[in-house]
């Protein structure tokens, strides 16, 4: 359990997928403008990794450590993933519409959303048992929404604030970014 | 070599495969979203965008969580057919009241401002605006290139190739309002489809130039309009110094067409068989 406990706390926090892993970075700065759309990647990104951390756990321990192929493990990930998004999004949009549309771009943009496929490369690396999987996958999309909210809170008061004209939009978001790392980097160490 | 691609395209059929049959298995009916299917199947389908929405279906959304919205956003294409509003009513539960919601769009310019040089540029009013305002004399005038015609999805306007002017068919227009944002000069202004007489001059206080020293035809504020009616119908605009016309008390005598020195005015309800005539 503890060991559990240390995997999910060291993925939200001490390795943030976003600011000390660098994965997932397009959508960072892509989607964080506003609040509502950040929560909703946020939640769409953690059920994905949660759900491509079982799958891939199983075919790695079911396919590819006993055909000893497991340097393939990225386009079988990649394949695996890109499918499992397309399933979900279909089954979500025939059973619960509202759902389907709550999600709307999101989760068709997760697919191609590096941060996922870094978690099941991680799991790989890491050999982490099933639970373990699951408990990563957790806590990389937990650290995702929060970094996502607290960025998109930020830039959303930004927009009010008196700006220069040089910085305005991406320019000080990157800057903000790095400010955020910088408190993140406090955190390294601890586990 | 062969065992892992063969491994690789297992996986790859396995995963089409799942694919396929979640298509194929799982039920396309939903609970909860009968009433936006049954109002999207009474919308056109076209998905013009004219009401705001995105497409069609996102309308059909939007009317199922708010029925009110059919009055501040109607889509005018409803409006227009007989048989899909009696349905939309039944299926909102509400009654529309359809003449004051048609809109038309109306232009205000007659076109008849002269042409002071030969443009061959790029072939649209965007770009000929650029170079000052155009060709003709009157810097505001319709310069008749078809920014709006390439966008109205009614083919509603024509271009008047005499008198280098757009001209609407008002049978076919559903005020549908695509063609505003298109015209550089701000030319197009939608009016309710009840609107009787057409002032067709693109005259705004406050602009450097009056109308009846570049144009003809342009409004030259003598009022005479408003001393002519008989009916209390035409009220004259102070501020603007143009005559405002109340549709309700208008009887369309058509003594202010009659009157009016500039030719400035026009019969609204005829503006159909005009563009009639000049497609003919």
């Amino acid at each position: 359990m503890n060991e559990l406990i240390t995997i999910f706390l060291g993925l939200v926090l001490i390795n943030n997928f976003l600011l000390v892993r660098f994965l997932g970075l397009c959508s960072f700065f892509g989607v964080s403008t506003k609040l509502s759309n950040a929560v909703s990647m946020g939640v769409a990104v953690t059920f994905v990794m949660a759900l491509a951390s079982i799958v891939t756990w199983i075919i790695r321990h079911y396919i590819l450590i006993p055909f000893n192929i497991e340097y393939m493990n990225i386009i079988v990930y990649i394949l695996v993933i890109a499918s499992l998004v397309q399933i979900v999004e279909l089954f979500i949009k025939r059973t619960n519409i509202t759902l389907y549309f709550a999600f709307g771009i999101y989760l068709p943009l997760v697919t191609v959303n590096c941060a996922v496929l870094g978690v099941t490369l991680i799991n790989a690396t890491e050999n982490y048992s099933f639970l373990g999987s699951v408990a990563a996958a957790l806590g990389g999309g937990l650290g995702y929404t929060l970094i996502m909210a607290m960025m998109s809170g930020i830039r959303e008061r930004l927009e009010l604030a008196n700006t220069p004209e040089i910085m305005k939009g991406m320019p000080i978001a990157f800057i903000i970014a790095m400010l955020l790392g910088l408190a993140f980097l406090g955190f390294i160490g601890m586990i | 070599m062969a065992p892992i691609i063969g491994i690789l395209a297992v996986i790859g059929l396995v995963c089409g495969l799942i694919i396929y049959l979640v298509y194929i298995k799982v039920p396309q009916r939903v609970k909860g979203l009968d009433k936006t299917e049954e109002i999207n199947s009474i919308l056109p389908g076209m998905n013009c965008g004219a009401c705001g929405h995105p497409g069609c279906f996102g309308y059909a959304q939007a009317l199922t969580r708010d029925a009110d919205l059919v009055t501040k956003k109607p889509c005018t294409a409803v409006l227009l057919d007989p048989e899909r509003l009696e349905q939309l009513e039944k299926a909102l539960g509400i009654t529309l009241d359809v003449s004051a919601m048609l809109k038309k769009a109306l232009f205000h310019c007659n076109g008849n401002s002269e042409i002071i040089c030969n443009y061959s540029g790029v072939d649209t009013c965007k770009a000929a605006t650029q170079l000052l305002s155009g060709y003709k004399k009157c810097p505001y005038a319709c310069l008749g290139l078809g920014d709006c015609v390439k966008v109205c999805p009614e083919n509603a306007i024509y271009i008047d190739p005499e008198k280098n002017v757009a001209i609407v068919d008002t049978e076919k227009c559903t005020g549908c309002g695509l063609c505003i944002p298109e015209c550089p000069q701000d030319l197009i202004e939608l009016v309710p489809a009840r609107t009787k007489i057409a002032f067709q001059c693109n005259y705004k206080p406050l602009r450097d130039v009056p109308g009846r020293e570049k144009c003809d035809f342009g409004c030259t504020h003598c009022r005479k309009c408003f001393k002519a009616c008989e009916y209390q119908a035409i009220e004259w605009h102070k501020e603007k110094a143009l005559p405002e016309f109340n549709q309700e008390k208008c009887t369309l005598c058509l003594k202010c067409i009659e009157v009016c020195p500039q030719n400035t005015l026009a019969d609204f309800t005829k503006a159909g068989k005009a563009a009639e005539a000049v497609t003919a």
